[in-house]
């Protein structure tokens, strides 16, 4: 039993991602991005009868609730940044099983004064200790400690880091949901930015924002009446780590070591055969974290990767094509989510000036 | 001291009976740590379980440890979340990793403030805890450079 082409993306909506949002909820931009993914989809709300949210802050109820929707299948998927690609895991194996026949993937976060966000789960060991010692703005106090060991481990540089922030933030210049539409920024000028936390550099991290997407997912039987190109899931893993960078054993290593080779085993390629790739992007070592640890680049490679490498949508290796989340800002638990749906516009051919031209097989981390 | 110090006191959220022994011995100026009687090694934070094999609490022991290890990386940090550190920035946020082998994180100190400004702290730097009383109920752990020996 596999995943493999048992299941497709038939609807993708994502909302501009924005600074602030006001007069906007989370579950009111998540309704946004829902019609706009079933509407995309060709179908009706009441062809839904699967919905799965990100689940740890906003329960699958509440949605249900807010949308009128009375799923026959419904999950969280409570994976923080990475609960859009592993409920578009859950979708296909919903799908797969027929535990429900179109499934609806909606996440979205507000980001407005007047409404508190919604509440945080459990706080681990932060009020405890992390509190006391003083961590960085952002969540970059660990990505910076990660940094730090990549740099003395591999001799990885700042400057090559610099690239992925240029070559992203080239990708979204014309990407009319991005927060940073039409604002260029070079290698010298990411350098040039101030430290939040050394090593990490302003133009190194995300910057919060709000926004929703959504997608629906269907079987590969259903797929072939499809009003868009399908996009088949060809091979997923779904690996996660100790949250706090500092208890992870590896703080070098990312749990794309454990869930890609999944991926490509139920897929059947290698990572030789991947066209581009759009990987979670919080900060610039994370995103090159994972790169090589998906096998796309030799561990310890990705500073002379990215220093030789064109990776915009025009380059020889596609990488973030819509400018991620370091370059579109981060919706908050709905960041990484945005790395599935344009890797599914993309395939879908749907990316106007920044379609990439080889656009068939995608690597997509979330 | 009590009303002198603005920065945030631990807050103990997970299990504060688990980790009382960790904050009695700061109180003492001494470093303790779990070790887990079924695997023979230390680590932290305190839990009711050994992270590494499993082992259940009453296999779990405390024990004082050296208080000197290695600084295995770390950042400096320019822009605190908290705005009470923001007069000391920049300063070290470091994962230290005592000679027992468990990790624990902590600001090193005793650095000219130039040297922190230019991240000229090294990983792998041999440090010492040293503890800072910094309420009549609270004292902390911080980190010293000290030479290799």
């Amino acid at each position: 039993m596999s995943l493999r082409g048992a299941a497709a993306i038939i609807g993708i909506a994502e909302l501009p991602t924005q600074r602030a949002t006001p007069g906007r909820s989370s579950l009111g931009l998540m309704g946004d991005a829902a019609r706009i993914a079933v509407h995309d989809a060709h179908l009706r709300k009441e062809d839904i009868d699967g919905l799965i949210t990100e689940g740890g802050t906003v329960y699958p109820g509440l949605v249900s609730e807010y949308l009128g929707l009375r799923p026959r299948f419904a999950s969280g998927a409570s994976m923080m940044g990475a609960s859009g690609a592993t409920a578009t895991t859950l979708a296909a194996m919903a799908v797969q099983n027929g535990l429900a026949n179109n499934v609806l993937v909606v996440i979205g976060s507000a980001r407005n004064n007047a409404i508190p966000e919604a509440g945080a789960g459990p706080t681990g060991i932060a009020t405890e200790l992390d509190a006391t010692v003083g961590t960085a703005a952002g969540a970059g106090t660990g990505y910076a400690m990660m940094y730090k060991k990549h740099m003395e481990l591999y001799g990885t540089t700042q400057e090559q880091l610099a690239h992925v922030a240029a070559n992203q933030r080239f990708n979204t210049l014309e990407n009319p949901n991005s927060a940073f539409q039409g604002q260029p920024i070079s290698v010298e000028d990411v350098m040039a930015s101030r430290y939040v936390n050394y090593p990490l550099r302003l133009l190194e991290c995300v910057m919060p924002c709000g926004g929703a997407a959504a997608i629906v997912v269907t079987s590969a039987d259903r797929a072939k009446a499809s009003h868009n190109k399908p996009v088949y899931i060809l091979g997923s893993g779904v690996g996660t780590d100790p949250q706090t960078a500092w208890q992870r054993p590896v703080i070098t290593e990312t749990p794309v070591a454990r869930s890609a080779p999944i991926a490509f085993e139920m897929s059947g390629y290698t990572p030789r055969d991947i066209q581009f790739a759009e990987f979670y992007d919080c900060y610039t070592i994370l995103v090159s974290m994972c790169l090589e640890d998906s096998g796309l680049v030799q561990k310890g490679e990705i500073g002379p990767f990215f220093a030789s490498t064109d990776t915009t949508y025009k380059g020889a290796f596609p990488i973030n094509t819509d400018g991620g989340q370091l370059s579109s800002g981060q919706p908050n638990l709905a960041g990484g989510f945005r790395h599935v749906v344009e890797g599914a516009r993309q395939i879908m051919g749907r990316a106007e000036t920044r379609q990439v031209a080889r656009n068939d097989l995608c690597l997509v981390n979330g | 001291m009590t009303s002198e110090y603005k920065k945030p006191l631990p807050r103990p959220a997970m299990n504060p009976e688990v980790s009382k022994p960790f904050w009695e011995g700061t109180k003492k100026h001494e470093l303790w740590m779990q070790y887990c009687l079924n695997h023979n090694g230390h680590f932290f934070y305190p839990r009711e379980v050994c992270p590494i094999c499993w082992a259940p609490q009453d296999r779990l022991v405390w024990q004082k440890v050296s208080g000197k290890g290695r600084v295995f990386s770390y950042t400096t940090v320019f822009q605190p979340a908290i705005p009470a550190f923001a007069e000391e920035a920049p300063y070290i946020h470091a994962l230290i990793e005592v000679d027992e082998g468990a990790r624990i994180i902590g600001n090193v100190i005793d650095i000219p403030q130039e040297d922190v400004a230019a991240n000229k702290l090294e990983v792998n730097q041999r440090v010492e805890a040293v503890f800072e009383d910094v309420t009549d109920e609270w004292t902390l752990v911080k980190w010293k450079p000290i030479g290799e020996g």
